[in-house]
């Protein structure tokens, strides 16, 4: 006989930080150090860290009560159903997304840097070949997860904690000069300091991997809390240790004269040319790896979706050989290739970490209204300080989220309009899978009409100053028939619905 | 009365036509062909909000302009 629930605690914690210990660390640090917040992107590492605790809070007690496989999107479903639900697994899908396009973009970053160490020519050519090594990339990992490679996180957890350990072991006795580690308290700092928080805030919401293996874990009502609690203090003090020899090994004003990710500085710096040898191929490791789990997630996800009638069945298809759903599969690939050839790391950073801070809103939602909708659900563990814990977890996610935008970062602002656009998307394709009467199809008509006949409005009004007079007339006619077509949307729409 | 059913078909298409065309532009945009970047002088940092903006309105204009040809072919 089997036993399905056959991790312990101790395995449990290392699915938390292997889910969270990744290429984050080698993608996020730079701008947020060299652009941002300067050395006190260390204390926003550590805000980052009390923010996660606090939702895994929600995280531990909706698992423990619901240990089915899904996560985020069963949570939701439970909760609230309907939109909601359909709405966690889009944004959770696409942050996996973004954080797979990121990954890719990682991959070169560090394949350039590995090859700078002795053959700066090939870096030379690596990097003027970007796009064609992210394609190469993704179509093999695409045949991999297609075959259903199992992945090694144990051992992979184990190399980056070692090369870590020998990083700060060899920074013993090295001069580090780490200053101003706290933000200064003025609003402008206090804004650039959460704006930091906001973007690096992806190295931490790899933890929930954890929670996708609830079913896994034995006795789930404690293991699971205790290993992401345990997991969260782990993880932060790791990445406070590593940022801060970082930060010390390596000034701000280096990055007048090189051109390279914070941490294999810090590495070439303090270890010399084995040290960026060596975080260079745990950086390429790390990278290659996080994008084949990000397409089994992204499958998992689409196949969810696709099984409650969300989504086409198509997306439900299994290998006939190897028993994986790859046409989820390639069609998330192909978002990947899509956003990782852009090569915006920036962006990107921000884009992933936006999809998973409204999922954390989300989830925290889910616990308070599960708490009002069944209160009688067995919970083996329960948040402390309920109603408080949740709705920290919900204010800080929205802060989190708008403060990129007061700073005006040009990133952030891309990565939230694009997140809302998607966002709207979403909205539309779930409305036209869903409704089934003639009314309702009747008022998505005067919606989208009513769209059109915004954007055209807009565009009139918006040609004589941002469109070249010799496109004046072509915007024009674009105009006035999105205006034309919203008008006669709505009418005979309006007609039925009345 | 034929002209009430074949309105909403011609706009329709147009606006359909439209959204297609955008969608293009999106990704011509996005791979840089034919140098549209620069032709269009956009700046390299605000690709992704035009690329949103040319998405979005493609994306309604095709839904829009489909509505519309449903309409008319009913």
């Amino acid at each position: 006989m089997t036993n399905e629930k056959k991790h312990g605690l101790s395995s449990a914690i290392i699915m938390g930080l292997g889910g969270a210990i990744g290429f984050e660390i080698f993608a996020l640090l730079n701008y947020a150090y060299f652009d941002l917040a300067g050395p006190s992107m260390i204390s926003a590492l550590f805000f980052c860290g009390i923010i996660n605790l606090i939702t895994m809070l929600s995280y531990s007690e909706l698992s423990a009560a619901l240990p089915e496989v899904g996560g985020e999107y069963t949570y939701t479903k439970v909760a609230f159903g309907g939109f909601i639900s359909f709405m966690a697994g889009c944004l959770r899908w696409l942050a996996s997304v973004f954080g797979g396009a990121l990954a890719v973009v990682v991959f070169v970053e560090q394949l350039g840097v590995l090859f700078s160490v002795f053959a700066p020519s090939i870096q030379d050519l690596v990097l003027a070949n970007a796009s064609l090594l992210i394609v190469g990339l993704v179509v093999i990992l695409i045949f991999l997860a297609i075959r259903g490679v199992e992945e090694a996180t144990t051992l992979i957890v184990a190399a980056f904690l070692a090369i870590f350990v020998i990083f700060l072991a060899m920074s013993v006795g090295y001069t580090l000069t780490p200053q101003n580690i706290a933000p200064e308290a003025s609003p402008g700092s206090l804004v650039v300091f959460f704006a930091t928080a906001a973007y690096i805030f992806p190295m931490f919401v790899g933890m929930r991997a954890l929670v996708a293996g609830a079913p896994q874990i034995k006795n789930p009502g404690k293991n699971i809390p205790r290993a992401l609690i345990i997991s969260t203090v782990l993880l932060t003090a790791v990445y406070f240790v590593v940022a801060y020899v970082a930060v010390g090994a390596v000034p701000l004003e280096t990055t007048e004269t090189v051109n390279e990710p914070l941490l294999n500085l810090a590495a070439s710096t303090i270890m010399g040319p084995i040290g960026a040898i060596l975080f260079a191929v745990a950086g390429i490791i790390a990278s290659v790896s996080s994008v084949g789990t990000a397409m089994t997630v992204q499958s998992s996800i689409l196949g969810g979706m696709s099984r409650d009638g969300y989504l086409p069945k198509a997306l439900l298809k299994v290998h006939r050989r190897f028993g994986t759903r790859y046409i989820a599969i390639i069609a998330s690939s192909l978002f990947v290739i899509f956003f990782g050839t852009s090569g915006a790391v920036e962006f990107l950073g921000y884009a992933a970490s936006f999809g998973s801070l409204l999922v954390f809103a989300l989830v925290n939602l889910s616990l308070i209204q599960l708490r009002r909708k069944m209160p009688r659900l067995d919970r083996p563990f329960k948040a402390p300080f309920y109603p408080l814990t949740p709705i920290a977890g919900i204010v800080m996610s929205v802060l989190l989220l708008t403060f990129p935008v007061i700073l005006r970062d040009v990133n952030a602002e891309s990565a939230l309009l694009s997140s809302l656009g998607l966002v709207a998307i979403v909205l539309v394709t779930y409305y036209l899978r869903m409704v089934k009467r003639e009314v309702d199809f009747n008022r998505l008509r005067v919606a989208v009409g009513g769209i059109s006949l915004g954007a055209g409005v807009t565009l009139i009004v918006l040609t004589p100053v941002i469109v070249p007079p010799s496109l004046s007339i072509i915007m024009i006619i674009v105009a006035l028939v999105s205006i034309l077509a919203g008008i006669l949307n709505i009418l005979a729409s309006a007609r039925k619905i009345d | 009365m034929e002209i009430r059913r074949i309105l909403p078909v011609i706009i329709g298409i147009a606006q359909g036509v439209i959204g297609v065309l955008f969608a293009v532009l999106a990704v011509m945009l996005f791979l840089n062909l034919l140098e549209v970047q620069t032709v269009f002088n956009v700046p390299s940092e605000l690709i992704p909000i035009y690329l949103l903006i040319l998405g979005l309105f493609s994306i309604f204009s095709i839904i829009n302009g489909y509505f519309l040809i449903r309409e008319g072919r009913r």
